[in-house]
């Protein structure tokens, strides 16, 4: 950890760049936070030499720490991952596929991956928040969303926002 | 002020429409206060031009009303679901969220009502009392150097985190920011274009935040031991809220103060009262596991500094941040300038403002306790089904601030390291601190030091500083000699 505060603190140097009305520069302050954070590790260092993974007193927000979590298996592993990753490879297809359609397959995962086995409640809470979302941000608000620049995912979208216009239109909106 | 207060009342109450447009910005502000992904500022972007067509009373008072109520707003989605609405809320996630696991939503949120009425109810009073002596105080004294020293001095800075917490937070909040220099830079001379522009700070709080709950609630769905959070009801009791008095009027001062800065407003303010509820308490250790007072004091200090905002705007024409700006835009669009001319040239429009945000701030109270009921029925939807939906919001609101799908990514990725960060035992709330105060503490210093030409002694002789810094120093060695102490000790 140390060797890695030392790497970022000289790779630093690599792309400082100067300003006219900044004297210390681009990295000055970065520099700084980073001899701290270097000093801070070594005080972890010798808590954790002297009171080992005790928590260190006087720090807000561990209360997660309390709670042991113990893996019966490869199964919960491979499904942590899963989790971890659907949002990832989401965010990922946002751009090539758009919000449009990639939301209700990213609904759908999401709650299979969470223990939901009913496919008629995965269906409908799917469609129930896709309805709730393309209403609230689309219809009322006229959100930009991503639209995708893949066919048909961009002609689908595409077709949503023509749907929206007329619907303005139609109300007077 | 007490005639004028209630002529503005009349003035006020005496026209229907005038009385809609009140309405619509109570409810309004507390949606989209409460709306993960969207802000006050959305709502009051979207209205900015329909305020051409209402008197320029009606438009002021509409902005002032969103707010005040948007302001209390993000504190629901902060309690129940660790998403706070906005900035200005996290502190208030800090504690609230765990109160939620705990079964005291019920009361962390009736805290949350009472207190944000509170400290809204005070500030426009002190408003209404004090406005142009205040601001011109508050010009004169206050400038980047003194708000640098501010953020040094935050004690949450320095003590909370003994070692890792806060400074690594501080350096995460250092790389995280779109701020000044680092990312940009260095985004540029790794070919990542994207990055030119710095990480933007509401898709890595989105994701220290709502992300890594999710996933860390996700995990202990995996290995089955999910446990949802029992609803409860139970308000907090007047005797309970009276105990903690004074940490209410401690904040309502930090907020009131914290408020006429500058460029600050109720985030700094939200901050600082909780960091100043950690120092005082005689059981620091229990914040961040669930302590009211944490909610208290953050709620009871943003809403103080809406009040407190309105100050330099109104008196001395200045801005203090997005929302009095955006207000700016309304007294322009009706050719009036905000500014000392404002109190002679159209003072029923001051009152009905003044009026109208003690109102607000009353209604938080009557609407926060009637909607509380049915907000925490939320918590009975099973987890399945509700990740998903917070997951997307929060993608949303990520996206829309600079329609980038980078920042879904970052929101994620930031999401993971804040699980990860969780299962070691890292301090989420140092990071977001660091995030937040790190941007304000960069600022305002660079500002303060092209201020006193980079001379060290021109910048302590400035008494506010000296001071803050003087206080800031002594908080850091008590705190390292305390930690020290400790991990010495055998």
């Amino acid at each position: 950890m140390v060797k890695n505060h030392q790497k970022h603190f000289v790779f630093s140097f690599e792309f400082n760049q100067e300003i006219e009305i900044y004297k210390f520069g681009a990295t000055g302050w970065p520099r700084v936070i980073l001899g701290l954070l270097l000093l801070v590790t070594l005080g972890n260092f010798l808590h954790l030499y002297k009171k080992g993974s005790e928590a260190q007193q006087g720090r807000v927000g561990i209360s997660d720490i309390e709670e042991e979590i113990t893996y019966d298996g490869i199964g919960s592993i491979k499904k942590l991952l899963a989790i971890l990753s659907l949002p990832l490879i989401f965010s990922w297809s946002l751009k090539p596929v758009g919000f449009y359609s990639a939301t209700p397959v990213f609904i759908a995962l999401t709650i299979m991956l969470l223990g939901e086995k009913r496919i008629k409640w995965i269906l409908g809470i799917t469609l129930f928040i896709y309805l709730v979302l393309i209403l609230l941000f689309m219809v009322i608000l006229n959100a930009p969303l991503p639209q995708g620049n893949v066919s048909p995912f961009y002609d689908f979208s595409a077709f949503m926002l023509t749907l929206n216009t007329k619907l303005h239109q139609s109300l007077n909106f | 002020m007490v005639d004028n207060f209630l002529a503005g009342s009349a003035a006020l109450f005496g026209d229907p429409f005038t009385i809609g447009i009140f309405i619509f910005g109570v409810i309004g502000g507390m949606l989209f206060g409460a709306i993960p992904g969207v802000s006050m500022l959305t709502l009051a972007a979207i209205l900015l031009p329909f305020t051409a067509s209402l008197e320029p009373a009606q438009g002021v008072m509409l902005f002032a009303v969103i707010y005040c109520t948007g302001t209390y707003g993000g504190a629901i989605t902060a309690i129940l679901f660790n998403i706070p609405g906005a900035p200005e809320n996290a502190p208030t996630a800090f504690d609230g969220y765990p109160m939620t696991r705990k079964g005291q939503s019920g009361k962390a949120v009736g805290a949350a009502v009472l207190c944000s009425a509170i400290g809204g109810v005070s500030s426009a009073l002190i408003m209404m009392a004090a406005t142009e002596p205040l601001a011109n105080w508050a010009i004169s004294n206050i400038g980047p150097p003194e708000i640098f020293a501010l953020v040094f001095f935050n004690p949450l800075l320095i003590v909370l985190s003994m070692f890792a917490g806060i400074i690594g937070g501080l350096l995460a909040g250092t790389l995280f920011l779109n701020n000044y220099r680092f990312v940009a830079t260095s985004g540029q001379s790794i070919g990542v274009n994207y990055l030119a522009a710095g990480i933007a700070f509401v898709p890595a709080i989105m994701g220290f935040f709502a992300v890594s709950e999710i996933f860390v609630q996700a995990e202990k769905k995996a290995v089955g031991m999910y446990k949802a959070p029992k609803l409860s009801l139970d308000f907090p009791t007047i005797l309970e809220l009276w105990s903690h008095k004074i940490a209410v009027l401690r904040s309502m001062l930090v907020g009131f103060f914290c408020g006429i800065l500058p460029g600050i407003g109720a985030t700094l303010a939200a901050f600082m009262g909780y960091g100043e509820a950690v120092r005082w308490s005689k059981n620091k250790d229990s914040f961040g596991k669930g302590n009211i007072e944490g909610v208290i004091s953050s709620e009871t200090a943003n809403n103080a500094a809406t009040g407190a905002a309105m100050i330099p705007l109104l008196a001395l024409g200045l801005p203090g941040g997005a929302m009095t700006a955006l207000m700016v835009g309304v007294f322009q669009m009706h050719d009036l300038e905000p500014g000392p001319m404002v109190f002679y040239n159209s003072p029923d429009l001051i009152w009905i403002v003044f009026a109208a945000m003690f109102y607000a701030n009353l209604s938080i109270l009557f609407i926060g306790l009637i909607e509380t009921k049915t907000i925490l029925h939320l918590l009975k939807i099973p987890f399945q089904f509700l990740a998903p939906m917070i997951l997307l919001l929060a993608s949303i609101g990520s996206y829309i601030g600079r329609g980038l799908v980078l920042d879904v990514m970052i929101m994620f990725c930031t999401g993971i390291m804040g699980f990860l960060l969780r299962r070691s035992g890292y301090s989420i709330p140092g990071i977001v601190l660091g995030i937040i105060l790190g941007k304000i503490g960069e600022q305002n210093f660079a500002q303060g030091m092209q201020m006193v030409h980079y001379d060290v002694l021109e910048y302590l002789s400035r008494p506010i500083c000296l001071l803050l810094i003087i206080a800031g120093f002594l908080t850091l060695f008590t705190g390292i000699y305390k930690a020290l102490s400790y991990s010495f000790k055998s």
